[in-house]
């Protein structure tokens, strides 16, 4: 009786072990990550202009340091302002834009090859000639990070609306469905998955472009405190920058990823399955 | 037969979309008459290849430059990601471990730790090689690692039931199953390796073609900012495209696939 009870127990410990292995198994690997990083750099005595410990780049984001003021808060709305608008912004013309050529046959056979030939060049080199065009400044920045995002967006879009089952058209041809019917009603929810998973890179991608923007022209942002700090050689606000920039780029990911789930359902089901 | 007319097609369309475009910028260009802001695609070609004007740009340096560091960046990209998925797959911990740290990195913006990359190594074409890396790196280990793990259960069943040791199975069905995922990833590599190369000279450098927009940025000389953007445009298109046939000859079977679907 105890022993099956023993048993018992132990089965249990060892399932709730796998458990515990298999769905936190990111953090767990990050956290040990952070304390090798912690340890290494206490153990070794590396300086901390080479490779700060992580918690010496987290105290210089949290705590007030003697030396100097990084407005914190100042760098950090105008990049999560730009991240925020070119977002947007590049969502919702992508969008549309992939809708207008999907809608003709013409345009898509014109357009789609295109896109897909740009979006396979480096497409940031267009940065200082955007930066001559329109100057120093926000909408500068949102426009660097509109024009890398954009292709990715607008080719998953027009692919998931193209992305219909043949037999399905003709069945709904058959019942006398109009072209706009046919658009609301089968091409938008076939496309959704698609259009997340171009979100998903967008919300990636605009990050980057508002960074870079910042890098190569800015007065203020994190892209811009860090370039800053490579002058001044303060390595430690140059992690504490690149926390901030991960948070908001995996900030971005996890709402669109939010999204995704309440909009489709039906995808969550499968994947538990 | 009607393959190839298929094929001619559409390459016409391109063809015609190439011309248009710079017929496109050619209008624009005369219409708004700022050299300065817009310049012809004769102004360009004017930058790249008339000797006289070409000489002031030193073109030769900075493509050599940008060139060995895309070829560094892209060539160590490849050769640590593709042993990295190896031994990712070899081991069940490892990948374990590793994975899903590999997968946060790839998800967030690496190129913000550019500037690191300068106060560790200094200026020069290491420091932009390395950034090249940085984000080369990632798509070539995540799908070769991707690649090798994705086998077919009942294959590996049957070869175990015929004693095949981890590295037959290794060499004669992970491997050739994940070429195609191997190469996938290194042509989104070849673009990030351009990327991340260009954006390091951005940030700091003495020489290359990232170095000669921002200077040209600087004194409002936009005909070799345009020329360098084709250039680097080039560079990337040409790197791809020696991808794209070492694929079609390592995997035949794969370019079958694709031109009958």
């Amino acid at each position: 009786m105890t022993g099956t009870r023993e048993e018992g127990s132990r089965r249990i410990v060892r399932t709730l072990g796998v458990m515990i292995w298999q769905k936190g198994r990111t953090p767990i690997t990050f956290l040990g990550f952070l304390v090798v990083w912690q340890l290494a750099v206490v153990g070794l005595g590396v300086e901390e202009f080479v490779l700060p410990t992580p918690v010496s780049a987290i105290s210089h984001l949290l705590l007030p340091q003697p030396d100097v003021d990084y407005h914190w808060i100042k760098h950090i709305s105008a990049t999560l302002m730009e991240v925020g608008l070119s977002f947007v912004v590049t969502v919702v013309v992508a969008i549309i834009i992939a809708i207008i050529i999907t809608w003709s046959r013409t345009a898509n056979d014109l357009c789609i090859p295109l896109f897909i030939f740009v979006n396979s060049l480096p497409i940031v080199a267009t940065a200082p000639i955007i930066l001559l065009w329109f100057g120093y400044g926000i909408f500068t920045n949102i426009l660097i990070a509109f024009i890398i995002s954009f292709f990715p967006m607008v080719i998953n879009t027009a692919t998931g609306l193209n992305a219909v089952e043949e037999e399905l058209l003709d069945l709904v041809r058959y019942h006398g469905a109009s072209k706009w019917q046919i658009f609301l009603k089968i091409r938008i929810p076939g496309s959704l998955h698609y259009i997340f998973s171009g979100l998903k890179i967008c919300s990636t991608l605009c990050v980057v472009g508002a960074i870079i923007g910042e890098f190569i022209a800015a007065e203020t942002g994190l892209g811009y405190l860090i370039v800053n700090s490579q002058f001044t050689v303060d390595t430690p606000a140059i992690f504490a920058s690149l926390i901030v920039i991960s948070v908001m780029g995996l900030g971005l990911f996890g709402l669109v990823s939010l999204i995704e789930r309440l909009v489709m359902p039906w995808e969550r089901r499968e994947e538990v399955k | 037969m009607t393959k190839l007319r298929g094929f001619v097609e559409r390459h016409y369309l391109k063809i015609l979309e190439a011309i248009g475009f710079i017929a496109l910028w050619q209008i624009v260009a005369i219409v708004i008459d700022k050299v300065y802001i817009i310049p012809s695609p004769l102004a360009v070609f004017t930058a790249l290849f008339d000797p006289e004007v070409a000489v002031q740009y030193r073109w030769m340096e900075h493509i050599a430059a940008t060139l060995s560091e895309i070829a560094l960046g892209f060539v160590l990209s490849a050769v640590i990601g593709v042993l990295m998925a190896v031994v990712i797959c070899w081991s069940r911990l490892l990948s374990d471990v590793l994975m899903p740290l590999l997968i946060f990195f790839n998800s967030i913006p690496k190129i913000a730790m550019a500037p690191l990359f300068l106060i560790w190594f200094g200026y020069g074409i290491i420091p932009n090689a390395l950034i090249a890396i940085l984000i080369g790196f990632f798509p070539v280990v995540i799908n070769s690692a991707t690649g090798l793990g994705e086998v077919d259960p009942d294959l590996l069943d049957l070869v175990n039931y015929m004693h095949a040791s981890k590295l037959q199975v290794f060499t004669k069905i992970r491997l050739p199953n994940a070429l195609p995922y191997i190469f996938s990833g290194l042509k989104v590599s070849t673009t990030f390796c351009v990327v991340g190369a260009i954006i390091g000279e951005f940030i700091a450098a003495e020489r290359g073609l990232g170095y000669l927009l921002m200077d040209s940025q600087a004194l409002i000389d936009t005909p070799p900012m345009f020329a360098g953007l084709v250039v680097i445009s080039a560079l990337a298109l040409g790197l791809f495209g020696l991808i794209s046939l070492f694929e079609s000859l390592l995997i035949p079977w794969q370019r079958q696939e694709t031109a009958s679907g």
